[in-house]
């Protein structure tokens, strides 16, 4: 048995407990009107627990049902920036509530409920994922070992949420592994719809400056405007890649958009006419001083044997450079990779050492497309030769 | 284990089947509901002592009177929009958020002058429109700050579910769909008998005239035959007939409360051209499907209400200007002022226990951080 929350709160000195004048009536809560009714009876569901993150952008909580302690969820409480002013409630956090109310797959990050307080913060009441996300198992090399099979788990699991989200007609753009969070059954949910969209209709003009730079694919550095779910198959690929080789695939350094090109030049080949039909007409595209051919697939089958034949001819269909010959998540989902050996890790074999709870406090309390946040020495060291530079 | 969802499925995952669909008897009762509790309200904070004391009625707009008012400014927001050139999908969902939010508001409590702007400036976001707010502010001549103050009351109105479904996309599809028809091009649809695609060109070539009561444009040529061209005119016409009134009438009226989309293009398409409207749903829709004869009553149903729509329905300026004078001395005082409301509550937030436990977290952490610089980091730390 819990002990009664109230038993924690210390008592308060009697001075501050009295009222000195009467309070004059408070008309609202004589008759709430029912969307307030509504929403106070959302937020009486859960008790806040201990903080798991804390960003710039967000809060993260842990909380339990009133009815029953053992369901956890994390609550979401939105901060209010600086660009309210300019804005009202931030483009990010209206996206994020408008998607995830619509959207219900075991692969993607549930919203349970979202609510307001009195002080008008916004709450968003997501699933609990307890085990961290896939890029601290990704890093942590000396301490989880996963094998061909989990990969292939994973990133069904990731096409399935990305299918999902188009069959919706909603793009997520900006997958990347640590908007991957992992469960308890150790299964991965997509999540941080900050910067989805509704697909456009024809001829309707879309953002190209989208998806975390690492994960973005050529046609949106070449300022493509006009463009559906392959912009999410090569950051999918992009992920695939990932978790094999245990490194960032396109990790450009310093992350400009200019070295960005140059690395998928380098790693699949300079896009031409001839690879990508029409690419030479895309605003942004910059013609290549230096022609680097298609990699040849015994190279990309040198770095990427685990996986397999199949594997590596998936691969290679996701992170095609022409994102009309790149597959679209259906194509991905019918590719003979997930029906050829190995089978695909059943979830309780699969490693869930993401990094804890914490991990999603610091996840969820992120803004779309900015670089996962480091502690590692090297990176502190560039920064801050990097603030020295600019003096 | 393996599932497949058909659209329909997907369609019914949506919030707005689940929260914002209605049969016409659980909308009046929801909109009465709501009437009633502000009416009560209204007693509540009335001057008049004999209001208060149940001895005199209170003097408030009828439920057809708020209903028509609200109407009047699903109508502004449409100029306005309009007047800002954004796409169609900004204006139907601001006009469905207000139409949203004034099912579990009064305009007693909160009149629709106050919160349109702001429902057409959040449309405008969610539908990814961009205008900052100062410059929408400027362009409609209001303070940024009225705009941005009932904000938080709107999302919660709406229950925080911002998706609204259209019908603009499938009208477009179909459009497309009856070309490719008029030109040969579709021959058998899955599950249906056409006779194949010649067949289909030949029924649409000879398809009986739209009759009178018909909106599209178009007019049968005299004596000529109707050949390709003509057809395709034809097509065409029926698009933007229907196109105007999902525009006006569908958007004026509760039909997306009562059906969905699909049922009210397709009601639409029905009003502009009934012949058209039928082949094409021959198509989709075989004579012995068990459904067909509901799903051709409830279009029909749909079609009779955008049709008995007429814009002398919309109160006129000096209706309006009427019914708000009466508003002003029934409304509640305690949401006139959203502004100060707003600003206490933001206020509020800040002189809240958390921010300065906030602070006195990030004073410990700077001091931790300076140590951190002068030594530099911890050498066993993480990876580049």
């Amino acid at each position: 048995m819990a002990t009664s929350p109230a038993l924690d709160v210390p008592a308060e000195p009697p001075l501050k407990r009295r009222k000195v004048s009467p309070e004059p009536p408070d008309i609202t809560t004589q008759v709430a009107d029912l969307a307030e009714q509504l929403d106070a009876q959302e937020r009486k569901k859960y008790v806040k627990g201990a903080k798991l993150g804390s960003g710039q952008y967000a809060d993260v909580f842990s909380a339990h049902l009133v009815s029953d302690p053992t369901k956890l969820v994390a609550i979401k409480k939105i901060k209010v920036g600086p660009e309210v002013k300019e804005f009202g409630i931030s483009y990010d956090s209206l996206r994020e509530i408008k998607f995830l109310q619509e959207l219900d797959h075991p692969n993607i990050i549930k919203l349970h409920a979202v609510f307001s307080t009195k002080n008008q913060n916004l709450n968003l009441v997501l699933e609990h994922l307890p085990q961290g996300d896939l890029l601290k198992l990704i890093q942590d090399v000396g301490g989880v070992q996963y094998t061909s099979a989990d990969i292939k788990s994973w990133m069904l699991m990731l096409l399935r949420a990305t299918h999902f989200c188009h069959k919706n007609n909603i793009l997520h753009r900006d997958i990347k592994p640590n908007n991957l969070l992992i469960a308890a059954d150790g299964s991965i949910k997509l999540a941080d719809f900050g910067l989805a969209r509704s697909m456009a209709d024809p001829f309707q003009p879309m953002t190209y400056n989208t998806i975390t730079i690492w994960y973005r694919p050529p046609e949106l550095f070449f300022q493509a405007q006009h463009y559906g779910g392959q912009v999410d198959v090569w950051s999918c690929g992009c992920v695939f890649a990932e978790l094999v080789a245990r490194e960032v695939m396109f990790r450009a350094w310093p992350e400009t958009e200019i070295n960005m090109v140059k690395m998928i030049c380098e790693k699949v080949g300079t896009p031409t006419e001839e690879n990508w039909p029409g690419v030479s007409k895309l605003r942004g595209y910059v013609t290549p001083t230096e022609f680097v051919p298609l990699r040849p697939r015994d190279q990309w089958l040198a770095s990427f044997r685990t996986i397999g034949e199949q594997g590596v001819d998936l691969l290679v269909k996701m992170l095609t450079l022409d994102p009309r010959q790149r597959l679209s998540a259906e194509g991905v989902l019918r590719h003979e990779f997930w029906t050829s050996e190995p089978r695909p890790s059943r979830l309780k074999d699969l490693p869930r050492r993401g990094g804890g709870v914490e991990t999603m406090g610091e996840d969820l309390t992120q803004r779309g497309a900015e670089l996962p946040r480091q502690n590692g020495r090297a990176d502190k060291v560039a920064r801050k030769i990097d603030f020295g530079a600019m003096k | 284990m393996t599932q497949t969802l058909t659209e329909d499925d997907i369609y019914r995952t949506s919030t707005q089947f689940r929260l914002w669909s209605f049969s016409p008897e659980s909308l009046a009762a929801l909109r009465k509901q709501t009437h009633d509790l502000a009416i009560t309200r209204a007693r509540q904070y009335a001057v008049d002592a004999d209001i208060r004391d149940g001895k005199k009625d209170v003097d408030c707009l009828r439920r057809d009177e708020e209903l028509r008012l609200v109407q009047r400014y699903c109508e502004q927001i449409r100029t306005t929009s309009d007047h800002f050139k954004w796409p169609v999908h900004v204006k139907a969902t601001a006009v469905q958020y207000l139409r949203r939010f004034y099912l579990s508001n009064s305009v007693h409590t909160y009149p629709p002058k106050e919160i349109y702007k702001t429902v057409l400036f959040l449309a405008c976001k969610t539908e990814a429109t961009h205008m900052t707010l100062s410059e929408y502010a400027r362009r409609i001549s209001t303070d940024p700050d009225v705009i941005l103050a009932p904000e938080y009351k709107i999302m919660q109105a709406l229950r925080f579910t911002l998706d609204v479904r259209q019908p603009y996309r499938g009208l477009k599809g179909v459009l497309m769909e009856m070309l490719n028809m008029a030109n040969g091009m579709v021959g058998e649809v899955e599950g249906v008998d056409t006779k194949g695609a010649r067949e289909l060109q030949q029924d649409m070539l000879t398809l009986e005239h739209p009759g009178t009561q018909a909106t599209t444009p178009w007019k049968a040529p005299g004596s000529r035959k109707i050949d390709g061209k003509t057809l395709v005119e034809r097509i065409n016409a029926a698009y933007s007939a229907a196109r105007t009134l999902l525009d006006g009438p569908a958007l004026l009226t509760d039909v997306h409360f009562l059906y969905t989309p699909s049922q009210i293009l397709l009601a639409a398409l029905h009003l502009a051209d009934e012949p058209l409207a039928s082949l094409y749903l021959m198509t989709k829709l075989p004579l012995k499907s068990d459904a067909r004869p509901k799903i051709l009553a409830t279009i029909a149903a749909c079609a009779d209400i955008i049709g008995n729509f007429s814009t002398k329905q919309i109160l006129s300026k000096a209706e309006r200007a009427d019914l708000e004078t009466r508003l002003e001395r029934c409304r509640d005082p305690s949401t006139k002022d959203l502004v100060k409301t707003h600003a206490a509550a933001k206020r509020g937030s800040e002189s809240d226990e958390e921010v300065k436990v906030q602070k006195r977290k990030a004073a410990r952490e700077k001091h931790q951080k300076e140590g951190d610089d002068l030594f530099g980091p911890n050498l066993g730390g993480g990876r580049g």
